[in-house]
């Protein structure tokens, strides 16, 4: 007789269930298994959002013991109650278990981490820096602020570089998201922000977006978009990905990577060809116009059409549509800032809102949408290598007294100008900088070209990190200060529109952990400089802030924070206590140069600074995802997030012969690293796609090219030449760094491994989750 | 004929996944996510789909009726509660007699849970999690008078064919004005070709 | 509260016109049938079992009338559930496999695991809260224990008889025959005669948290109603702590209060017993459906007979239960039964490239 077949053991529990309809494990939250409905007597804490720049307003629920557990919507007139999912899971990192709660140190790099003192950390740090400024100058040690920190706290990092370290080397990661906009805002009204309120675009008639995958990056800005439309309005998507806006949009101008400005030249041409540009307009109210009209003369679209990989006729239609609505508005992001010619791809869509005169009205305007949350605020007042408090220049000499006036110290003390971030990291390779303090910033996965990056910060001498996660620059330095999230210390930032808004405490920080400022000022005290650096708290800095803006262009004079509770938000300018804020500008026809003109820029368009050859055919253009902000040192630890997006992925034209799935290896002059392939018509052929949040091995900044534009210094992470092969398999997403003993909280890390791409470029279906 | 309920308007959605993060919020099944968010073109566009129960009304609940256990319940409001936690014996009828695809099963605890439209917050008059967070509208809690107050001239339908049968609802999607009349296709009916569906 | 003013269980709509299952008046003369059948037997098994009436104790007669109401309420009303049309057939199709030998053959130690796994552990509750599952747990074993006890001594079938009238020494006799004899003041004596009070101990702190939770859980308060969620926590707390008074009474008190105490415990106890079969309790005679409904997917597993989505070939669950629940839904008219060939996920994106072909591509 046979062997009867052997009954498989089968369990009893549990049965079978449909994809989509049998987990919850997405939960992933602060500990999962302590998710619990039964908070009676909860205060909620109003305050915003810490991500990006659109400043949600959102209620922390705090309980019984003062921690802060759950979100509640928030109706604050810039969203609406409306959040998206960053927004959402942001209060699962405040008492995430993954948090620093001592100062970490180590002598050299070889060595592990241990816990150290806060006192022994600081003294350590400050004999560091000692040793290094006196045996190299005070210009070997560096400083790099963040544009996610509150106002008060990026005043704080440009005088503490400037009045304790005492050196020109101070910059920020604003260097790597804002300063091409910036640098053309300054360029064309002498002012640096959007012109207009979000509420504007609900007034618009065309609505131009370029460069900015709004659905993603920006969610709740969104409802805007939506509003204008519902209103009627025509909606322009300027991305080489169809976005989830461009999906539904009007006209979606699927251009080539790096084409900005000669497609935004040719619009402007077809314009003036048409005759729809606004004579009368720039008569009155510009300067360079007629250099401008004759520079896109040389920009017919056909031209325009062969470089931007577009039909011609969708140049002219963009043009009909834009310079024929009633009112009309642009908004940008980092879509044409981050190239080599970021500055001036801004100034081309300037130049064409200028050309029709849509400036300064209700509902016709132009506008940058900031990345970080206080992208805005953090640029103003003195972190960047080349500004001052209250957007003052460090090379002109009448701000370079009045600041010093303020800060009580000699004019011959104050530093000149320093360099950018990119430039700092190759200074720190030459040895020009050996010694570096950074807040909240995590350049080892945002800045381009990862090995030399990590070769900087490898040579620098010391390098001490401030954060309350352990990121993966963090993890390579020599003292790590454990700080306060977004919710444990109050203060301002500036949304995109330039509002500033009031963050409150929602709880005490945890045990162990200081706020940023108090560890600056505990440095400056052991530099000897403490009588400057007496600022116990934000308040305290915010009132040095205000005076030091007072009587400029970006006067905080105004503001209070009484004021800010009681209104939601002002918009600089605002000179006095009783002026009403600045929400948009350029109403009265003057812009803040000193003729009260636009200044009219030339932009002739250049290819991108690394050349395709046949070796590297292929455009490969980096950006983010909705479920993770940034450097993800914040969302890939949280557990809702990562079952949305566990990791990334490269996005392929079917043309290439991928299936979905596929490992690719993505190379580029810089390296190579495989992802597995999101084959999708939703990108163009010539063109590959990467999100940037996550570390090497699987960083699209690995790949991306170090080349700046010569005006802002932001590197061109928007494009660079490729090729894509075929792989083994693909490289694994590493855990997010932990202090020394303690393991990546488990319960948020359980799809960080899953090898296959979302189903969308916004992440997986909640189907999909297995 | 409807009062306050949930409209929903594919064409707006991003499918950023706010409601389902959202969905978690809500104190009546905290921690636990009930919504669905599906990308319905993957490989061709972001196009996607936000799926909350839609509270049939006619056929009242086919999950309800379809329950061994009486275990669905429906208020006097026609909100379709989830399941009750001693009654049901999670035997899954209802995930997969419900046409919309909706209520999800939790095979430990032996127990269904769907979308019970936040009735915590609705019963208050609040709007449910993901509505209120939907950052383009997509998910609309309110009126129909509300719903165009802010968006002049849609339409909205509360019935979907399958086939040849007709279910209404209680939340109803957004459709444009000239094709009111038209219940909204709801999927059925299949195309086969040697017992696969092949669409 | 969010307590619904008035919630009605949908399940049972009588499809109109329907010729296969049983009309509505039917249903309630089969379930009158039924329940007074069952009655009618425990009427006889308790002359039976109490020797005709010789070992019954008057003073319990309450009790053991509202146990014959209890046992009609609950063949009646299990009779009109398992003729409703979800239940019907899951009903038919649970015993079909509980009493197959076949599948007995196949695995013999799958229905007592699966007994001890969701009747007498509840594992399931274990994945909803391990606090809950505690909780139920205490008032589940509780109960088991106080029933054991006071069904038979109401019935008359336990006896507890004392050759000298007054203990130490009692003999236990089930139906007349003697089955121990234990002395009253040793542990075990001390357990036969405290066994309420044990129950009574063990019931409270379950019950008590449920209370806390229904006071305090938002998500256990959505939509609980008093009748149906509060008053059967309640009436457990009252029983024990009555049963326990009494037995603090007759202890301390010298009987202070007892006839009071015992009214009040009584009345409790007729109360609860006559709601078993119309409220929250009835979870009690629902729950074995569970194994069935469980033996039953596990039996088409044995034989591989899963089911696939018909578009993306994903399990659905087995094919018996796909059958059955498609017949289920014919039953009730349901016209979109072939439906149920496709999982959750492929309705919903047929049902959105459906609304984007034929409704609206995008925005507009």
């Amino acid at each position: 007789m046979t062997a009867a077949p052997q009954p498989r053991p089968l369990p009893v529990d549990p049965s079978i269930a449909p994809p989509g309809t049998r987990n919850f494990r997405d939960a992933g939250g602060i500990p999962a298994d302590r998710w619990h409905a039964d908070q009676n007597g909860e205060t909620l804490v109003p305050t915003h959002c810490c991500f990006c720049g659109v400043q949600c307003g959102m209620y922390l629920r705090v309980d019984h013991g003062g921690k802060v557990f759950g979100v509640e919507p928030r109706n604050h007139d810039i969203n609406r109650m409306r959040l998206c999912p960053k927004g959402i899971n942001a209060y699962q990192q405040v008492n995430h278990p993954d948090r620093l709660t001592a100062p970490l140190l180590r002598r050299s790099r070889n060595e592990p981490f241990r816990e150290a003192s806060w006192e022994e950390a600081l003294d350590y740090t400050v004999s560091e820096i000692r040793r290094i400024q006196s045996a190299y100058g005070n210009d070997a040690f560096g400083m790099l602020g963040g544009a996610s920190l509150f106002s008060e706290k990026t005043y704080l990092v440009g005088k503490f570089a400037r009045v304790a370290l005492k050196t020109r080397h101070v910059d920020y990661n604003g260097r790597l998201c804002m300063v091409s906009a910036a640098g053309a805002n300054k360029l064309a009204f002498g002012i640096d922000r959007a012109g207009n309120p979000f509420s504007d675009i609900l007034l618009t008639d065309c609505l131009l977006i370029a460069g900015s995958n709004v659905g993603e990056c920006f969610p709740v800005m969104t409802q805007y978009l939506w509003g204008a439309r519902d209103r009627g309005a025509t909606l322009i998507v300027v991305d080489p990905r169809e976005t989830a806006i461009a999906r539904t949009a009007d006209i979606h101008v699927a251009l080539k990577p790096g084409t900005d400005a000669a497609f935004f030249n040719s619009v402007l041409n077809v314009v003036v060809k048409e005759g729809l540009d606004d004579e009368s307009y720039l008569g009155a109210h510009t300067t360079g116009w007629e250099e401008v009209r004759d520079k896109v003369s040389e920009y017919p679209p056909e031209r325009a059409a062969e470089i931007c990989g577009i039909p011609a006729e969708q140049i002219v239609q963009v043009a009909r549509a834009f310079a024929g609505a009633d009112k009309a508005m642009a908004w940008h992001a980092r879509g044409i800032e981050h190239h080599s010619q970021g500055v001036e791809n801004c100034l081309t869509v300037i130049n064409l809102c200028v050309a029709t005169g849509n400036i300064g009205k209700p509902g016709a305007g132009y506008g940058t949408i900031t990345g970080q949350g206080n992208g805005q605020g953090g640029r103003e007042h003195g972190q960047k290598s080349d500004l001052l408090p209250g957007g003052r220049s460090i090379t002109n000499p009448d701000h370079r007294r009045q600041i010093c006036e303020i800060w009580g110290i000699e004019e011959s003390e104050l530093p000149a100008a320093g360099t950018s971030m990119m430039e700092m990291v190759w200074q720190m390779q030459r040895r020009e900088i050996r010694g570096l303090i950074g807040v909240c910033n995590n350049p080892f996965v945002s800045l381009p070209n990862y090995a030399v990056v990590k070769d900087g910060y490898d040579t620098a001498e010391f390098h001490a990190q401030l954060d309350f996660f352990l990121s993966e620059t963090a993890a390579n330095a020599h003292v790590v200060f454990p700080v306060t999230t977004w919710a444990e210390d109050e203060g301002v930032m500036a949304n995109a529109e330039a509002r500033v808004v009031k963050h409150n405490k929602a709880q005490e920080p945890p045990a162990g952990v200081r706020t940023d400022t108090w560890v600056l000022c505990e440095l400056a005290k052991r530099l000897g400089v403490g009588a400057k650096f007496d600022f116990p708290g934000s308040r305290e800095l915010f009132e040095e802030l205000r005076i030091a803006s007072a009587g400029t262009v970006n006067d905080y004079y105004g503001i209070t924070y009484d004021r800010l509770e009681e209104t939601g938000g002002i918009a600089w300018p605002c000179p006095s206590t009783d002026h009403p804020g600045t929400p948009r500008l350029f109403e009265d026809g003057r812009t803040y140069h000193p003729d009260g003109k636009i200044h009219m820029q030339v932009v002739e368009w250049h290819p991108p600074m690394d050349p395709y050859t046949e070796e590297y055919p292929l455009s490969l253009t980096t950006g983010r995802t909705v479920a993770h902000f940034l450097s993800g040192n914040q969302t890939r630890r949280l557990g809702a997030l990562v079952e949305q997006t566990p990791r990334p992925w490269v996005e392929v034209h079917p043309s290439h012969g991928f299936r979905n799935g596929d490992p690719v290896r993505v190379v580029t002059r810089r390296g190579s690293e495989v992802f597995p392939a999101l084959v999708t018509e939703a990108i163009r052929p010539d063109t590959v796609f990467i999100p940037y949040h996550w570390p090497v091995p699987t960083a699209a900044n690995a790949l991306t090219i170090d080349a700046l534009d010569p005006r802002s210094k932001i590197p061109e992470y928007k494009v660079c030449a490729a090729r894509i092969e075929a792989a083994e398999r693909v490289d694994e997403v590493p855990a997010p760094p932990t202090a020394p003993g303690r393991e990546a909280y488990p319960e948020t890390q359980v799809s960080r491994t899953d090898p296959l791409p979302p189903t969308s470029s916004q992440g997986r279906g909640t189907a999909e989750r297995s | 004929m409807m009062g306050k309920t949930i409209f929903i308007d594919p064409g707006r959605c991003i499918g950023c996944q706010a409601c389902v993060s959202a969905c978690r919020e809500c104190d009546s099944h905290r921690g636990k996510s009930m919504i669905h968010l599906d990308y319905t073109e993957p490989g061709r566009s972001v196009a996607s789909l936000p799926t909350v129960c839609m509270h049939c009304e006619d056929p009242v609940a086919p999950c309800a009726e379809v329950c061994p256990a009486d275990a669905i319940l429906v208020t006097a409001d026609g909100v379709v509660q989830q399941a009750d936690t001693t009654r049901c014996i999670g035997c899954a009828n209802c995930v997969n007699a419900c046409p919309f695809g909706v209520p999800k099963i939790d095979l430990q605890a032996k127990l269904q849970m769907k979308c019970n439209l936040c009735y915590d917050r609705t019963a208050y008059g609040l709007a449910p999690m993901c509505a209120t967070v939907c950052p383009t509208g997509a998910l609309f809690y309110g009126t129909v008078e509300e719903l165009r107050a802010e968006r002049p001239g849609v339409q909205v339908a509360d019935s979907f064919a399958f086939g040849d049968v007709v279910v209404s609802t209680g939340v109803a999607m957004v459709v444009p004005a000239d094709k009111v009349q038209w219940p909204v296709p709801g999927g059925l009916p299949v195309v086969e070709i040697n017992g696969v569906d092949v669409r | 509260m969010s307590e619904p003013s008035e919630a009605v269980a949908a399940a049972t709509p009588p499809p109109p016109a329907a010729p296969a299952p049983p009309a509505g008046r039917s249903v309630t003369a089969r379930a009158t049938l039924a329940g007074a059948a069952v009655s009618a037997l425990l009427v006889l098994a308790i002359v039976l079992g109490s020797r005709f009436l010789r070992d019954f104790d008057s003073a319990l007669l309450p009790y053991a009338v509202a146990t014959v109401f209890l046992a009609f309420g609950v063949a009646y009303r299990y009779t009109v559930w398992v003729s409703s049309p979800g239940a019907r057939r899951l009903f038919a199709k649970g015993f079909g496999s509980l009493f197959s030998a076949a599948n007995f053959r196949k695995a013999p130690t799958a229905l007592p695991r699966m007994i001890a796994t969701y009747l007498g552990f509840q594992k399931f509750l274990g994945a909803r809260s391990h606090a809950r599952w505690a909780a139920h747990q205490l008032i589940f074993w509780g109960c088991i224990l106080a029933a054991l006890i006071t069904f038979p001594l109401t019935w008359g079938w336990f006896t507890f008889t004392s050759g000298s009238g007054s203990g130490p020494g009692y003999e236990m006799r089930i139906w007349g025959f003697k089955v121990l004899g234990f002395d009253s003041l040793n542990i075990l004596g001390w357990l036969m005669f405290h066994g309420l009070d044990i129950a009574a101990v063990l019931v409270i702190p379950g019950a008590s948290y449920f209370l806390w939770r229904r006071m305090k859980d938002r998500g256990a308060i959505t939509g609980q109603r008093f009748a149906y969620d509060l008053l059967p926590l309640i009436l457990l707390i009252v029983i024990s702590v009555t049963g326990l008074l009494l037995t603090f009474s007759s202890i301390f008190l010298h009987g202070g209060g007892y006839e009071f105490l015992a009214i009040l415990h009584m009345v409790s106890v007729v109360f609860t017993l006559i709601y078993i079969p119309f409220g929250k309790f009835f979870h009690i005679v629902q729950r074995p459906a569970a194994v069935g409904m469980q033996l039953f997917k596990y039996t088409g597993r044995q034989d591989d007979q899963v089911f696939a989505c018909k578009r993306c070939g994903e399990p659905v669950d087995t094919a018996p239960y796909v059958e059955n629940l498609r017949g289920t839904m014919r039953d009730l008219r349901l016209g979109f039964d072939a439906w149920a060939e496709y999982c959750p996920r492929c309705k919903r994106v047929l049902r959105g490239n459906a609304y984007l072909t034929h409704v609206k591509k995008g925005y507009k």
